[in-house]
């Protein structure tokens, strides 16, 4: 029996080593493999773009060999998968060699895609496309002396709803310790119609971003940026001039689900909400970022996505009859500068609630940041349990 | 308050039924990102938000509420595109 995993981030990782791990018995006996398909040879701590662009820190620090962080009972496929068949239950790689499975995990994640909007990669830096786009904020930003930054929103889906706002937070922090906040204009921009697209949270951002004179545009929806003149135009018809742009790009699903056609017009895998099921096939599943689901896409969430699924494949090849239920438990860190952070917390069933900064829920942040590569091997899915309670509901099939 | 029927034939109906703020707002967006002046958008959403979020945008933005409709389980919202961009 062959259980093909797709995408070396979070989700697709945590989900080939919960299987190997659970499926241990039945792969030593040789009934079962568990293959991952990586594009990549390297893994990126994604959150921590932030710090890079922000902050300064290392690029080096938070990537990592893929192949470091793989049980060594898991088959590690480092190449692109070129189409997948769920009708034939096949993923062609990009060599051209076709491997059969029994069960699929397609955790493919989300692209970002600056293109999607006129000039924006001509006019816009970011800290979602890679460590090194990243990094080149970082210069950008200890060469400014004065003028305005405009960061935000440029388009949505996007990967890690807080970033936009945390992104602000922190240049406003690095402004002020080079002693130059006053001669820095700061503005966000959200097509949304309050500073944080939850209102319980944006109740929180909104008085800290006016205590730290962060001007708010809402309803901006970006149109196109003309980098010539400056300025940033809305489909709404508004403008804004600036003279450092800082915007997340609009997010589509991957090449290889819009190629194989099984995702919707942008790209995303639709999929059940509960089982994580793509739907329509019973033994095919999608977690994290390229799924249509109405979650956060971050870590956390492809994270206890991954737990859902492999549990249900674990289940039915182990006979056991039990069918797993994501409950839609978001849990998205969320720095708000002065060393604070608060989390956005919320589930299908319960709405985002107000959750104020805190000194300690900062550190926990910075501790998971260090904690995240452990988190992968699936060995620590324990604490995990005891911090988030319930994330799912188990029901006999 | 809702309103009635409107009678209006939707040029898009965008399906945000079980989603919670920010998602039929957000569903909205992407939908007038890809609509053409004189466009009618149908939002259907059960998310209580989606009605004051969908009227602030479409007062903001100079494009106009056709109808809110209640159904027995999620309201209708249509949304006539009068603007988008700088024309």
């Amino acid at each position: 029996m062959d259980i093909i995993v797709i995408g070396g981030g979070s989700g697709g990782t945590l989900s080939a080593n919960l299987l190997a791990k659970q499926l241990s018995n039945e792969i030593r006996g040789g009934q079962v493999r568990v293959h991952l398909i990586s594009a990549s040879q390297h893994h990126i701590f994604q959150p921590g773009y932030l710090h890079v662009a922000f902050a300064g820190q290392d690029p080096a620090e938070i990537v990592r060999e893929e192949r470091s962080l793989v049980r060594p009972d898991v088959q590690l496929i480092e190449e692109a998968a070129e189409r997948i068949d769920l009708r034939s239950q096949a993923v062609t790689l990009v060599s051209g060699k076709r491997l059969q499975y029994d069960y699929l995990i397609v955790a493919t994640g989300s692209v970002p895609s600056p293109e999607a909007i006129p000039r924006l990669s001509d006019a816009s830096l970011n800290f979602h496309t890679g460590p090194d786009e990243s990094r080149k904020i970082w210069d950008t930003i200890q060469e400014f002396d004065r003028g305005h930054v405009v960061v935000g929103i440029a388009g949505v889906p996007h990967k890690c709803p807080p970033s936009p706002n945390e992104a602000a937070f922190l240049a406003d922090d690095y402004f002020r310790k080079r002693g130059i906040r006053d001669k820095v204009k700061l503005t966000f921009l959200t097509p949304y119609p309050r500073a944080y697209p939850a209102e319980p949270m944006s109740r929180v951002v909104e008085p800290r971003f006016k205590e730290r004179g962060i001007e708010v545009v809402t309803f901006f929806n970006v149109e196109s940026v003309d980098p010539a003149r400056r300025e940033i135009y809305s489909l709404e018809g508004d403008s804004v001039s600036y003279d450092l742009l800082i915007v997340v790009p609009p997010h589509r699903g991957s090449d290889v689900v819009i190629r194989s056609g099984i995702g919707d017009a942008d790209g995303w895998i639709p999929t059940d909400k509960n089982t994580m099921r793509i739907v329509g096939h019973e033994n095919a599943y999608a977690v994290g970022d390229a799924t249509n689901i109405p979650v956060s896409k971050t870590g956390v969430t492809a994270h206890l996505q991954a737990i859902t699924a492999t549990s249900n494949i674990v289940s039915a090849i182990q006979r056991r009859r039990e069918l797993y239920k994501y409950n839609g438990r978001i849990h998205c860190p969320f720095e708000m500068g002065s060393g604070k952070a608060a989390f956005v917390i919320g589930s299908y069933d319960t709405p985002v609630k107000e959750v104020h900064p805190t000194r300690i829920r900062y550190m926990m942040k910075k501790s998971f940041a260090k904690f995240y590569w452990r988190t992968l091997s699936g060995n620590w899915d324990w604490i995990f349990n005891i911090y988030f309670g319930k994330t799912h509901m188990v029901e006999t099939a | 308050m809702a309103t009635p029927e409107s009678g209006v034939k939707p040029t898009t109906v965008v399906d945000s039924r079980g989603t919670m703020c920010p998602g039929p707002i957000t569903d909205l967006f992407r939908a007038y990102r890809n609509a053409n002046i004189g466009d009618i958008i149908e939002l259907w959403a059960t998310d209580p938000a989606a009605k004051s979020d969908s009227e602030a945008w479409a007062k903001r933005s100079g494009n106009e509420i056709v109808a809110v409709i209640d159904e027995k389980d999620h309201i209708r919202i249509q949304v006539r595109i009068l603007k988008k961009g700088r024309q």
